[in-house]
């Protein structure tokens, strides 16, 4: 049953990806995935609901798989953060990347009202509150204006690679954001 | 209105500075002020929408502040710029857009920085180390060679060369002071790097005083034909130049 309800999910969540969360329907979804509507709106009574489950899950694996990663190989803060960087590289220039979801999300979904722009919004910043907590530990004193800056940087990186593959906006990303916390280092 | 798009943007920047990388970076201060200005009521900023004004114009300063990818490095700071503003809206209070300016920099700092400077001024260290210790045993195994060594025909055949080509250009065989000069300008060349000759060893023994006392020794040569020699000798001399300074810093 549960197994059901996953297959949705990752169908949803690859054709949202590489399609588009608007142009996709939910025929499309059912079709791909080897279901019925019927099953579909039993475990989501509507598109928006799915939508909001897919960012959720999709959040939320790359936030475990980015603190698996930091917590497996680093071990001092400082070093965390400047690693932040190598594993959003590792992330992005996977060749099943197909963009990150909140970020593809609030462009999709622009009025401010949406329950989808919402959540991307509320995802954008939790990101942003994770690198603040990294920037804290590692005693910057402006942790608050750093984690700013890596969430712009972040964010433009990933425009810019799902606007074009293999764009090489994540490498100079990286060189800028060593010397954005080199930077703030020091001061 | 869509301020990413207009003409007026592109005039304000271009009037904003007189370098390229002010004037990239003179859109965020555009932006800010734009964004403050009591005027300002309820802009729209479309995120991910088309700019090819704006991007063209940057794209353009990003070439000719020698960026390595130009159109990305547009790309990027209008995206960055856009999402800043976007945020700026929403919280004015957050600086958004000045600290979208340092992201600007650094972008702009990491695409014109020369590649593989850093891990040059890393591995200088260690390197200059090892050519030292290697000019030590090459020196050390020079001072006291053994008839076992071998001769090179190769190098005395180039050496012949070199001497017909010496002493056809000065008949007289006495160093003049332009010869000693260049002489000592480039024993002092070598004093500046750590420098090695491995090859040493097989050259041939009627030249194994010479590169010791005129190459090694820094000894100015008595005649034109030990000039040849030595000339010869402290062209294959492969030196490293790295500055003590740059090396000691890392």
């Amino acid at each position: 049953m549960s197994g059901l309800r996953e297959k949705i999910l990752s169908t949803a969540s690859d054709l949202f990806q590489t399609q588009g969360i608007n142009s996709t329907g939910v025929d499309t979804i059912v079709a791909t995935a080897g279901t019925t509507k019927m099953t579909l709106y039993k475990y989501f009574s509507s598109k928006e609901l799915l939508i909001l489950e897919v960012l959720r899950t999709g959040h939320q694996d790359f936030q475990t798989w980015l603190n698996d990663k930091l917590s497996a190989n680093t071990k001092h803060p400082a070093e965390k953060l400047q690693k932040l960087f190598d594993y959003i590289e590792e992330w992005i220039t996977a060749p099943d990347f197909n963009g990150i979801g909140f970020i593809k999300a609030s462009a999709e979904f622009p009025k401010e009202d949406n329950p989808v722009h919402k959540l991307s919004t509320e995802q954008s910043l939790q990101f942003r509150e994770y690198i603040k907590q990294l920037a804290t530990e590692a005693n910057i004193k402006d942790a608050d204006g750093l984690s700013l800056q890596l969430s712009l940087l972040f964010k433009g990186a990933v425009q810019a690679e799902q606007m074009q593959r293999g764009s090489d906006a994540v490498k100079y990303a990286k060189i800028a954001a060593k010397i954005l916390i080199d930077g703030s280092l020091t001061r | 209105m869509d301020i990413f798009d207009s003409p007026w943007l592109i005039n304000m920047l271009a009037k904003s500075s007189k370098t390229p990388q002010g004037r990239l970076l003179g859109l965020f201060d555009i932006l800010n002020d734009w964004l403050k200005a009591p005027s300002f009521e309820q802009a729209s900023v479309t995120l991910g929408a088309a700019n090819p004004l704006l991007i063209s114009y940057c794209i353009e300063q990003a070439k000719s502040l020698g960026a390595e990818n130009p159109e990305l490095l547009a790309e990027h700071i209008v995206l960055i710029a856009q999402n800043a503003a976007r945020h700026a809206i929403a919280q004015p209070d957050s600086n958004s857009l000045i600290h979208a300016k340092k992201v600007a920099l650094a972008l702009i700092q990491a695409q014109t920085q020369q590649s593989g400077v850093t891990t040059n001024i890393k591995g200088s260290r260690s390197a200059l180390y090892g050519l030292a210790a290697s000019m030590v045993i090459v020196i050390g195994a020079a001072a006291i060679w053994a008839p076992m060594f071998m001769h090179s025909k190769t190098a005395q055949a180039q050496l012949a060369e070199q001497d017909q080509t010496n002493t056809s250009i000065n008949q007289n065989k006495a160093l003049t002071a332009i010869d000693a000069s260049r002489m000592y300008a480039k024993y002092e060349q070598m004093r500046q790097g750590t420098c090695q000759f491995p090859e040493v060893l097989q050259i041939p023994d009627e030249h194994k005083s010479i590169y010791l006392e005129n190459v090694v020794g820094g000894k100015l040569p008595n005649d034109l034909d030990d000039l040849g020699v030595a000339n010869f000798y402290l062209e294959k001399v492969r030196c490293n130049f790295t500055p003590m300074l740059m090396a000691a810093s890392k």
